[in-house]
């Protein structure tokens, strides 16, 4: 009886705690999801150049720990959510969608792991595309979807100050990284192996990569400006941060293309303008105009990879890495003349999809 | 902006003896040597013409490039005229492939095999390096002489094995 009492007595303040903070904890598993996944897709770039410079790979490589070290992050953050959405007051069903989301995800995210390592028990290394790889990236796909989700949800029901809506980029860069992610591994040719051949065709690949990168572009900076209400500021910060990520991952430790981090930086250019075009003027040819504008500009955000999937079809020649930069500016005339129409079109796309998706993300 | 890159790969063979008597071994030892530029890929080939399976009678001694060797059986489609494997054909004889990635500039490296021929006569022996990205014609060695089943250059090295 005694017992009984101290154990309610000790219980009762942690509930409290628990329930008065429901929200706040459900908002820091969110980003430590958001966070999680976005240590994952920076270890996960890093490790492919180190691939494609065969570099020694062992377990315990810095790619290797900063995406392990992703995946504690994410499934701490998941674990907070859960715990944080248990004890909600309010709000509970609003937050419902990003949980779901993210149960999903870290359910194939930790569960890619021993299907990585069965698979590789069985036909050796695989290459960028195979099943496990591709349970990984649509994990980290979901929970940073959930992540987004939570931390929008959060901050328009709190009607955050400005300055808190930054955030947002935490939430929308994952989702971006991640979708580049889900992209490359059906474009790049980059999945063949002794024992499979998961290359995609080479004109899917070229279909698919002109298409859904101009979107994806598009479509995340413009999820950041809708989320934040459109804030100034945030889409050039996005933009900017992605240019950081990538240029870090995929051409900083290739030193033959160290010196084209100058041009590689240009990219800010479009996004910069593409925010200042926002501020001034936001009716709908406006947006338009920006969206295929961002749209237009894919093959060189995402350069120095891209280059493989459009020499499979237009050149067809042995890209070693050092050569990356010389192919690359033997192709750009050629697919700019294929992809500059549908990547407009692509982007503008992406300004009707990102307006439906974010109304539906902070209309609930 | 960027230069391009030009390996320059060298290497250098000794055969251990040139007269051997049937059921002998030799040795063949080769250094390679990247002159040039870094090379994304640097490779050392040694063919064997008058062998239809490399089998037991080629065993590697010493090894010290990045990638494990890689045996090349007749018949099977292969690279040729330098184009890494752009443009094909199929190997007329077996051979070995040593390769190393990446390979800095003066970075050498072993390739060392102990050769027991089955049969009396000329034992030849093709090899030849190759840098990748193949930039000129300083990115293969020798630069000329005769040439293989690839249509690449290679020089030729022999054994005298008495009966």
């Amino acid at each position: 009886m005694i017992i009984d009492t101290m154990t309610i007595s000790t219980s009762k303040p942690s509930e409290t705690f628990l329930k008065s903070r429901s929200q706040f904890i459900f908002l820091i598993g969110s980003i430590l999801t958001s966070l999680g996944i976005l240590l994952v897709t920076v270890g996960g770039s890093w490790d492919i150049t180190n691939h494609l410079l065969s570099k020694p790979e062992t377990f315990s490589s810095p790619p290797h720990a900063l995406m392990y070290s992703g995946v504690a992050v994410t499934l701490f953050g998941v674990v907070l959510s859960f715990v944080g959405w248990k004890n909600l007051q309010k709000f509970r069903t609003s937050y419902f969608l990003s949980l779901k989301i993210k149960l999903i995800g870290i359910g194939l995210l930790t569960g890619a792991g021993p299907f990585d390592f069965v698979w590789h028990s069985y036909f050796g290394l695989d290459g960028l595309l195979s099943p496990p790889h591709f349970t990984l990236i649509t994990g980290m796909f979901l929970c940073s979807i959930g992540g987004m989700v939570g931390i929008s949800r959060y901050l328009k029901f709190h009607n955050s100050k400005p300055v808190s809506k930054y955030l947002l980029i935490l939430a929308v860069i994952p989702v971006w990284l991640s979708a580049s992610g889900i992209i490359s591994s059906l474009s790049l040719p980059f999945s063949s192996t002794d024992f499979f051949q998961f290359n995609p065709e080479p004109t899917f690949a070229f279909i698919v990569a002109s298409l859904a990168y101009p979107f994806l572009i598009s479509f995340s900076l413009f999820t950041v400006f809708r989320l934040s209400n459109y804030q100034f500021g945030l889409v050039s910060i996005l933009g900017g941060l992605f240019l950081l990520i990538y240029s870090s991952t995929a051409i900083v430790p290739n030193f033959a293309m160290l010196d084209t981090v100058q041009f590689y930086s240009l990219n800010l250019i479009p996004f910069v303008i593409a925010d200042v075009f926002l501020k001034l003027n936001r009716s709908k040819l406006s947006l338009f105009f920006t969206g295929g504008l961002i749209g237009s500009v894919f093959y060189m955000v995402y350069y120095p990879y891209v280059m493989y999937t459009y020499n499979e079809v237009l050149l067809g020649k042995l890209v070693s890495p050092s050569l990356i930069y010389f192919v690359y500016f033997e192709l750009i005339q050629t697919v700019l003349f294929y992809t500059l129409i549908p990547s407009i079109v692509m982007g503008v796309l992406a300004v009707v999809v990102s307006d439906k998706i974010t109304k539906k993300i902070l209309i609930n | 902006m960027t230069e391009q890159l030009v390996p320059e790969p060298y290497f250098a063979a000794t055969i251990s003896e040139n007269n051997i008597t049937l059921g002998d071994s030799f040795r063949f030892d080769i250094v390679s040597v990247n002159n040039g530029d870094y090379a994304d890929i640097h490779i050392v080939s040694v063919a064997f013409p008058d062998l239809t399976m490399v089998d037991d009678v080629v065993k590697i001694n010493t090894y010290d490039f990045t990638l494990s060797p890689s045996y090349i059986h007749v018949g099977e489609e292969i690279g040729s005229n330098y184009s890494g494997g752009v443009e094909t054909t199929f190997s007329q004889y077996p051979s070995i492939e040593a390769m190393s990635r990446p390979l800095k500039p003066d970075v050498q490296t072993h390739f060392d095999l102990l050769i027991t021929p089955k049969e009396s006569g000329i034992f030849n022996i093709y090899v030849k390096s190759i840098g990748i990205p193949h930039t000129s014609d300083l990115s293969h060695y020798p630069y000329s002489g005769f040439l293989d089943h690839q249509n690449e250059y290679v020089s030729v090295y022999s054994v005298s094995v008495n009966p």
